[in-house]
């Protein structure tokens, strides 16, 4: 099934992936950022907290943004 | 926001401003397409300048054509890499009025209250109390310019304004280690941020701003945590940033432009504490530049000392040099004379016998 995919890590990622029925959102995360860890963002299914083992349906979306981004000084 | 209504019209504008802002990019490309046609034009009439030159046999003027096509040529080269740079980029949808109302309503879920200023055409969220490691920097408000969106990749359309600030001692102007002038520095969130404005995901742009908020970079702050209550001298404590501070390598503290000084033979900078004066010239020198006088023992540096002496003690050794000397001289002077004495003695001893 279809859902939209936001990932504002690095230059963004905004666009439709196919993903698996019964996939919930723990599972998800893992699939497409299996270096990082969830605590260290913000996931959102449908501009709302969700719990881990939310299930995904159709055409949700779902946004993973990073809580800690580093800054720096413009040379 | 008081209303849905609040929220539509706050929606609506930033639709008109995301829909200026694709319009911008179509109106770049219409004029490097103009300059790219004029450049043409510039060519079409050195080919009827070359064919006139050929057909009068002008040899000269034609070669000045070909030198001057060869340049359009170039610019023209480059004219079409400008046009193409602006129209290949993928066309971007604007999002429906619907999906940044719908952005906006989840903005309130998230950080609490957000405000939208309708004359002054600004949406505005406050985020918590901000702290790094032990600072607290209170909270900011993350002020969103909607005109300015349609200038987004020339300039910045939001600020950051600390509401209780605890500015950096060095600099009032920076209240967050990358915050300066209110402005934020992205770093890392500058594409995700301009993706999240362009396509409208407001909830994630305040997001991103407030995670650059609460991470600390110490590669690369305005003012670091270690100095934001500034450097203490360690003499006399006065409180300045690094630049107007002196390191002192022989005792390792940061001193101020008061407390340091350098020294007159490896120019070193160092503390005055540290410092050590000759006691012949009375200028100041770090121990490395110092010997002691072997005679006397004083301390002083390698212009005061000679033969390992200093000036003071070279300049009595060669007092008493010259004063041997002399009374050497006078020693031998009166044992001549007794030679002489006894020889007048001696002829006239001789003389007296010879006449006796």
């Amino acid at each position: 099934m279809r859902i939209m995919y936001v990932n504002n890590s690095g230059g963004g990622f905004a666009d439709y992936v196919n993903i698996n029925e019964g996939t919930n959102v723990e599972q998800f995360f893992k699939e497409k950022m299996p270096h990082s860890q969830p605590s260290d963002h913000l996931i959102r299914v449908n501009r709302q907290p969700v719990p881990r083992d939310y299930v995904l349906c159709e055409n949700d979306r779902v946004t993973i943004t990073p809580t800690k981004i580093d800054g720096a000084l413009s040379i | 926001m008081e209303n849905r209504k609040t929220i539509f019209k706050a929606a609506d504008r930033v639709l008109y401003a995301l829909s200026q802002l694709r319009r911008k990019r179509y109106l770049a490309a219409l004029e490097r397409l103009r300059s790219f046609i004029e450049q043409n034009g510039e060519l079409g009439k050195e080919y009827r300048k070359l064919g006139l030159s050929l057909n009068r046999n002008w040899d000269s003027a034609a070669g000045s054509c070909c030198e001057r096509i060869c340049r359009l040529l170039n610019d023209i080269s480059y004219a079409t890499h400008n046009v193409k740079q602006v129209a290949e980029q993928p066309r971007k949808e604007i999002p429906k009025l619907s999906v940044i109302a719908g952005e906006l309503g989840s903005l309130e879920d998230e950080f609490g209250n957000i405000k939208f200023d309708s004359n002054a055409n600004t949406i505005s969220v406050i985020t918590e109390p901000i702290s790094l490691d032990y600072i607290s920097f209170g909270p900011f408000e993350i002020r969103l310019h909607i005109d300015k969106l349609s200038e987004l990749y020339r300039d910045s359309p939001y600020y950051c304004i600390a509401l209780a600030p605890n500015p950096a001692a060095t600099d009032s102007g920076v209240t967050h280690p990358h915050v300066s002038g209110d402005k934020v520095c992205e770093g890392d969130g500058y594409d995700a941020i301009r993706a999240a404005l362009e396509q409208g995901r407001l909830g994630d742009f305040f997001s991103l701003v407030r995670g650059i908020l609460n991470t600390y970079n110490p590669d690369s702050p305005y003012v670091s945590l270690e100095e934001w209550e500034g450097i203490a001298c360690y003499d006399c404590g006065y409180v300045s940033d690094r630049e107007n501070m002196y390191f002192c390598p022989f005792c390792d503290h940061d001193v101020c432009d008061e407390c340091s000084t350098y020294c007159r033979g490896c120019d070193e900078s160092l503390c005055r504490g540290c410092a050590v004066e000759c006691e012949i010239c009375e200028e100041p020198f770090c121990q490395g530049c110092l010997t002691s006088c072997d005679k006397c023992g004083c301390v002083c540096c390698s212009g005061c000392m000679e033969d390992r002496l200093c000036l003071n003690c070279k300049e009595e050794q060669e007092q008493e040099n010259k004063e041997n000397e002399n009374q050497q001289e006078n020693q031998k002077q009166p044992d001549n004379k007794g030679q002489i004495k006894g020889q007048i003695e001696t002829a006239q001893r001789e003389q007296i016998r010879l006449t006796g």
